[in-house]
């Protein structure tokens, strides 16, 4: 494993460990090793990526290991990444490293992920920003996905690194133009790489027929209509193109306040009530104005409040909820926790692990989405009432809790393709500011703010709870996370649907520029083969079974809770109503104030949301139902795979969720030949198994941070601290290691 | 939802028959000695489905039975309704939504009871309430007869175990399901199953007169005389010398032995006995300081009482506080720091072939966590079900863990439950490495339940003596002196080899079914142990490297033996002196490892190398979150198991699709004997 560019290779090449092991200093063995060979690795260019500055014998330390041991190689940056060019790349090629992004290599950073730089001159750290008067002897770069990166400069030509550690620091954290995204030029030098099928069937929201088609799938056509006031814009740019409001708005109403004040529809529920969301009218001293505001919203709330529309629950989540910056501030601590810059400073924080995690306080903000998702449900399942959203802009907490409700309530947003739909609908055409959230421009640190992160860290919460509701793994949101970095993807690059039209040509009348094609994200085969993309899907998904349609229209209205499992069916007590009859016997049989610790005040709501709740939670799990997660403290956990993957500490030989995956295949493997057999009994078309990823049958002993722990393999260290037994061993070093500690106390 | 409910262990339903039409509460009562105190009909709340049926007390435990539900023959105690007195942790007595009572023994019951809450010790929790809101005199009187049983079986001086006057006589003179060690052809078996060449079955303490803590038998090097085991072990804390505790296949030999006992003044005779039994024929010797980083008793203790605490179902942590509150019982780091230094152990053991001693001064505790938990880990042997029950006869009930007062039962104050923490440090293992354990989750918590059932005298007893002396086995040439020992009763000789590892006592077969990890994975099976080339065994003469493994380190040691004037024992030097070694939090950092040439990968094949990071360390929640009804229910957990009952529900789902696919092939039940009573 260890190449030739490896530095204090072998036997003795541990950490400099105080007073203990007699050690050499890298620049010791490299004055002793004249030919350090450095491999010629080509740099890979996108189309339309350019070269900025570079600077060659970077020495890349292996990160997990305090030693300071590395790879030498070039560091160069371009108008699209850092990357590091070094390591061998065709040990890359081999089985275990199917999981590779085609994009990013293994050291690449795109410009928007890095997060931090940090310069260490003379053992200390420091953060770098500005003009540099003086220039570090190592690198320390901290990425928004959590890797970790040192470079060592000492043995680079001070040219070079001056070159290299301002060209680094300008191009990450200059503010930008938008019209100088890389973006832009990939787009423009790509122009006929357009894939065959890149929305993967996502349906885009980008036509008056895609919220057609959605609101005739929810069955919200009775009540509401699509609508395209809107189009080319000329009444709001923070509105989409088309959006769907309630049948009798006129639309001079949302012509009135720029789309503000009206009640937007997101979804419908099969009880007919409907999640809304409206963006808060501008804030008016002027009387007269407040008047005028006040006698339509009067008329709005008239028109929604009259049959058929069911009574409105308005949750204001600009002032009763959390705020931008309860997460931004919880998020920037929680990160810390896995941002480590070596394995001491780990272990120094583990023993506080619990309290540290506490006291940043993200899982309570995961719990108080999920509760207020919760609370929402509750709402529109059980006490049939529409609910308005009302914020601000309508396109932060908005889109993360209408979102969230809707992959509780709609098992079609737990579909792949279905979730990918919704994030299009709810985000990307909901006109979340991704571009400000997550600074991609480098304008504000302020609005960095990662609602979008929260949003999948609560997704995953789901998941992780009730894996066979997913059609998608906890790698999917783990990549989807990853792919807000990544500039060649127009989906989260835009503040709104009206910024990138603008920006793309569309609206422009010259003929002669054609309308710039940008990928999406949900376009997986640019990032992944397709080998790599099983790693995607859930094999533990339970796909709907198909009833026919009778009886689907049949059972769809009555919310009868398709039992899944054949070991709860608690036969013995008889079907009750859903909710309302099982009042009183729930309470009943709560005692006292015991069960509700979920719950700090007593008032009716609450009480609603604990019976609605606990008893949910009481019931079998309909997979293709409602869902609803636990937020109880035990419940609550960390992603692990997206937070510890670059922690190799955190890594378990052979165990972890990849074992139970391994032995899950099987059984799926059987149950597949089974359905085969049963097939071929009905000489009915031969319908072909899902092809399993081979990519977990294969190895036996896979690591508990597969997929992610691969890309750890080509670092020189062994999954055991090495190096002790050739050194306490070998007599011949311990004679010359007593040699340093004579103790004159010798008797 | 995969299990069944709230409280349960299993997920199976449980046995709901048509309501009696008797009244009287059909109890045998099927222990020898019981006798009935109370009885009040009842309705057992928090589970799905309610059951009703009679809350009974006798005045050896309280018990739910539910209408109609016969107690079948061979399971006469419940896993699932029986409250041994001893393990009630908590009792409360609750009347309408506000009035609750904490029942102490000596309080009087200040009203009648509308319900019972009966915390068990075990995390169980039974939830009964009267019929017509306890207003009959029964309800009270139940209650009342459960406080006053409870305060008198806590005062019992000596617990004196219960026998089964029935399941004993049932199954005859069967064969223990997993070998007793009571017997040297046990040892002699055991012994070549590890092909440990260089060792024997030493038959010193045959009359327990070296140590009454030690087994009757152990393994001790060929070459030693029985007449230097006795002299080397009196110079041992308790008499407990070096004994063999696992022979690793690549030639390594783990040892376990109590602490040097100072005070002796040896001669050199002894001292080389002695130092030839911790070397066991070896050139490499370490000692493994087995107190070092590890938990004190007191420190387990105070640890699981605060997790009770914490998981009861009113605790006051609040939910945003819940990780704090959890680390502040520092339970998790001790069973960290188990798994910490067990994986040193094991990788001390395999790298190399050396002799590995474990040493600890009373022996009895967390040598015997260690010693198990670094088989669990290297041995692939010891992930069976029967080679882990084994293994926990052998380490821990064999080797004389003091059972009845770690767990309380005498009431004695040194209270620690080291075998629970070994349980969770066994359900950490199984965790993560889910496809390498042949036992499921559920085999632990019936372990974890088992601790405090008095049906068999397996964990009821101190020492190997004690549990021999009752069961009435020793033979006619046992001269040891037992005052105030009545003998035992007559009736009593037929569960002479009954033990906790016959489950069926307790656990219905569809239970002892699901004892079996169905995620485990053949692959993995002990047949893949490749052995590395024995080196020649024994080396003759002293020891060429001595070493001490602490604080994480190895530092060499210029002597085995503490006592003065003892002779330098090294063939190399005597120069070294011991040096305090270096103290870092940081095991990554340690200067130890395996030999460089094994690479990123593989590791040797059979050895798992466990995680113990904050973030790697989990609440076993299914055992100690079962009184909380909100965190169980409906906890669709991501175990092969679950996906084992959703495999069979798809199974199902085809089978009505296509009624004439024949279920034969593919419904694998197994028959709860054969997993059990394999051929060993």
């Amino acid at each position: 494993m260890l190449g030739k560019g490896v530095v204090g290779g072998g036997g003795g090449t541990k950490a400099p460990k105080p007073s203990f092991v007699s050690y050499v200093r890298p620049e010791e063995i490299h004055t002793n090793e004249k030919e350090v060979t450095e491999k010629e690795v080509t740099l890979h260019l996108l189309p339309g990526e350019q070269l900025l500055c570079e600077a060659s014998t970077v020495l890349k330390y292996v990160q997990e290991d305090s030693c300071q041991r590395g790879i030498y190689g070039k560091l160069v940056c371009t108008d699209f990444k850092i990357a590091f060019l070094g390591d061998d790349e065709s040990a890359l090629d081999n089985d275990e490293t199917q999981f590779k992004n085609k994009v990013i290599g293994e050291n690449d950073i795109t410009l928007h992920c890095v997060d931090q730089i940090y310069g260490v001159f003379d053992e200390k750290k420091k953060p770098l920003f500005g003009q540099l008067k003086k220039y570090p002897e190592k690198l320390i770069i901290h990425c928004k996905d959590l890797r970790v990166f040192h470079f060592g400069l000492r043995y680079t030509k001070e040219e070079e690194v001056k070159r290299i550690v301002s060209g680094i620091i300008h191009h990450t954290q200059a503010p930008k133009l938008l019209k100088r995204l890389f973006l832009f030029s990939y787009a423009t030098a790509a122009q006929n790489n357009t894939a065959t099928d890149p929305k993967n069937h996502t349906v885009m929201f980008d036509t008056l027929k895609d919220w057609c088609w959605e609101l005739e799938r929810t069955k919200g056509n009775v009540k509401y209509k699509a609508v395209s006031v809107n189009e080319g814009y000329k009444v709001s740019d923070r509105l989409p193109a088309y959006f769907v409001v309630p049948t009798p708005l006129p639309e001079e109403d949302v012509r009135c306040f720029q789309g503000r004040g009206i009640p937007i529809w997101c979804w419908s529920c099969h009880n007919g009530c409907a999640l809304l969301k409206m963006s808060a009218l501008p804030k008016e001293q002027d009387d007269g104005l407040l008047q005028i505001q006040k006698s339509f919203l009067d008329g709005i709330y008239k028109t929604v409040h009259r049959p058929p529309y069911e009574i409105v629950k308005t949750e204001d989540l600009s002032s009763n909820f959390l705020s931008l910056q309860d997460i931004q501030t919880a998020y920037s601590k929680f990160k810390q926790l896995f941002l480590i810059d070596n394995s001491t400073e780990f272990w120094d924080t583990d023993i506080k692990w619990f309290s540290l995690l506490e006291s940043s306080s993200w899982l309570d903000i995961i719990r108080r989405c999920l509760k207020k998702a919760i609370e929402i449900t509750e709402c529109l399942e059980a006490q049939n009432m529409n609910v308005l959203l009302l914020e601000e802009n309508a396109s932060d907490l908005c889109c993360l809790l209408s979102s969230l409700v809707q992959v509780m309530m709609d098992p079609h947003c737990r579909t792949r393709v279905g979730f990918q739909s919704l994030v299009q609908k709810e985000w990307i055409m909901g006109g979340h500011c991704f571009l400000d959230r997550c600074n991609h421009l480098r304008q504000s640190d302020k609005e960095e703010v990662p609602v979008f992160l929260l949003f999948l860290d609560c997704v995953w919460q789901l998941a992780h709870q009730h894996p066979p509701a997913f059609d998608f793994t906890e790698t999917y949101l783990t990549v989807l996370s990853d792919s807000l970095y990544i500039p060649i993807f127009s989906t989260f690059f835009f503040n709104s649907p009206h910024q990138k039209d603008t920006n793309m040509g569309r609206e422009s009348q010259d003929t002669q520029s054609k309308p710039l094609n940008l990928l999406t994200v949900w376009d997986w085969s640019v990032q992944f083969e397709p080998k790599a993309q099983m790693l995607l899907k859930n094999p533990l998904y339970v796909e709907k079974p198909k009833l026919d349609k009778g009886q689907r229209k049949g059972t769809r209205f009555k919310h009868q809770r398709q039992l899944s499992l054949p070991l709860t069916q608690s036969k013995s007590s008889p079907k009750r109503g859903f909710f309302r009859e099982e009042t009183d016997h729930l309470i009943k049989n709560l005692l006292g104030k015991r069960i509700s610790k979920l719950i700090n005040s007593s008032d009716e709501l609450q009480d609603n949301f604990r019976e609605f709740y606990e008893s949910w939670h009481s019931k079998p799990t309909d997979y293709h139902g409602l869902l609803l997660p636990h937020i109880e403290g035990p419940e609550i956990k960390v992603w692990a795979q997206r937070y510890l993957r670059w922690i190799p500490e955190a890594q378990i030989l052979g165990g972890g969720r990849v074992a139970t995956m391994s032995k899950l295949l099987e059984m799926m493997e059987e149950v597949e030949h089974l359905q085969e057999k049963i097939d071929e009994r009905h000489h009915s078309q031969g319908a072909l198994p899902a092809e399993a990823p081979s990519l977990l049958r294969s190895s036996a002993r896979l690591s508990s941070l597969f997929p992610f722990a691969l890309l750890q393999r080509h670092s020189s260290k062994p999954v055991l601290p090495t190096s002790g037994w050739k050194a306490l061993g070998d007599e011949e070093d311990l004679a010359k290691r007593e040699d340093e500690f004579v103790d004159l106390g010798d008797v | 939802m995969w299990w069944g409910g709230r409280g349960q262990s299993f997920n199976i339903a449980p046995q709901k028959a048509e309501p009696d039409v008797g009244s009287q509460p059909g109890f045998p009562p099927s222990l020898v000695g019981e006798q009935i105190l109370a009885w009040a009909p009842g309705v057992r709340k928090g589970l799905e489905p309610e059951l009703s049926g009679t809350l009974i007390c006798t005045n050896l435990r309280v018990t739910f039975q539910p209408c109609g539900w016969q107690r079948s023959q061979e399971t006469p105690l419940s896993s699932e309704y029986d409250f041994v007195l001893v393990n009630i942790g908590r009792l409360e007595a609750v009347s309408g939504l506000s009035r609750v009572q904490l029942l102490r023994p000596g309080s009087p019951l200040k009203f009648i009871p509308e319900e019972i809450l009966i915390h068990g010790r075990d995390f169980r929790l039974l939830r009964v309430a009267f019929e017509a809101g306890g207003l009959e005199p029964q309800a009270f009187q139940v209650t009342s007869a459960i406080v006053q049983a409870r305060a008198q079986s806590s005062q019992a001086q000596q617990y004196a175990g219960i026998s089964l006057s029935k399941a004993g006589q049932s199954s005859g003179s069967r064969k223990p399901p997993i070998p007793l060690l009571e017997t040297s052809e046990d040892w002699e078996t055991e012994r070549k199953k590890q092909g440990a060449r260089g060792w024997r079955v030493s038959t010193v303490n045959e009359r327990f007169d070296v140590a009454t803590s030690l087994p009757r038998y152990f393994w001790v090097p060929k070459r030693t005389l029985d007449s230097e085991v006795r002299r080397a072990f009196g110079h041992f804390h308790q008499g407990r010398g070096p004994r063999l505790s696992w022979h690793h296949p690549g030639g390594s030999d783990l040892l376990r032995c109590g602490g040097f006992y100072t005070a002796s003044d040896p001669n050199k005779e002894h001292i080389r006995a002695v130092e030839s039994m911790l070397q066991a024929g070896h050139s490499d010797v370490v000692l493994v300081d087995t107190a070092d980083e590890l938990p004190s008793l007191t420190d387990v203790q105070l640890a699981h009482l605060k997790l009770r605490a914490l998981c009861l179902p009113d605790s006051s942590a609040a939910e945003e506080k819940w990780l704090s509150a959890l680390e502040g019982t520092r339970w998790l780091d001790y069973v960290r720091s188990c798994l910490r230094k067990a994986s040193d152990i094991s990788v001390l053991v395999t790298s190399r072939v050396r002799s590995v001693v474990l040493q600890e001064r009373g022996d009895r505790d967390f040598n015997g966590l260690l010693s198990s938990l670094v088989q669990l880990l290297s041995a692939p042997e010891a992930r069976t079900l029967l080679g882990f029950q084994s293994l926990v006869q052998r380490e821990w009930v064999a080797a004389g863990h003091p059972f009845l007062t770690r767990l309380g039962v005498t009431g004695a104050s040194e209270e620690a439950p080291v075998f629970l923490l070994f349980l969770d440090c066994v359900w950490q293992l199984l965790h993560q490495f889910p496809a390498e354990f042949e036992f499921s989750e559920f085999f632990l918590l019936a372990l974890h339940d088992s601790a405090r059932v008095p049906d068999t005298l397996t964990f009821l007893r101190d020492t190997p003596w004690e549990r021999g002396k009752q069961s009435g086995q020793f033979n006619s040439y046992t001269q040891i002196y037992t005052p105030g020992y009545s003998q035992p009763p007559a009736g009593n000789s037929v569960n002479l080899q009954l033990s906790v590892w016959d489950w069926d006592l307790r656990y219905s077969s569809e239970q002892i079914l699901q004892f079996h990890n169905p995620g485990y994975d053949p692959e993995h099976c002990p047949d893949s142990w490749l052995p590395r080339q024995q080196p020649s065994f024994m080396v003759p003469g002293p020891p060429s490297s001595v070493w001490l493994f602490s604080r994480g380190a190895l530092t060499p040691l210029n002597q085995l033996c503490p006592w003065r004037d003892s002779p330098s024992v090294l063939a190399v030097s005597s120069r070294w002196l011991p040096r305090p070694a270096i103290s870092s939090e940081s095991l990554a950092d340690q200067e130890w490892g395996l030999p460089s040439h094994w690479g990123a990968c593989p590791l040797p094949p059979g050895l798992l190398l466990p995680g113990y990071l904050g973030p790697q360390i989990r609440l076993w929640r299914r055992c100690y979150l079962r009184g909380r009804p909100e965190v169980q229910k409906g906890l669709s957990a991501p175990t092969i198991s679950g996906l084992q009952d959703e495999l069979s529900h798809l199974q199902e789902l085809l089978r009505r699709w296509t009624p004439r696919v024949s279920p034969e092939d593919h419904s694998k039940k197994r028959d709860p004997n054969t997993i059990l009573s394999q051929s060993h």
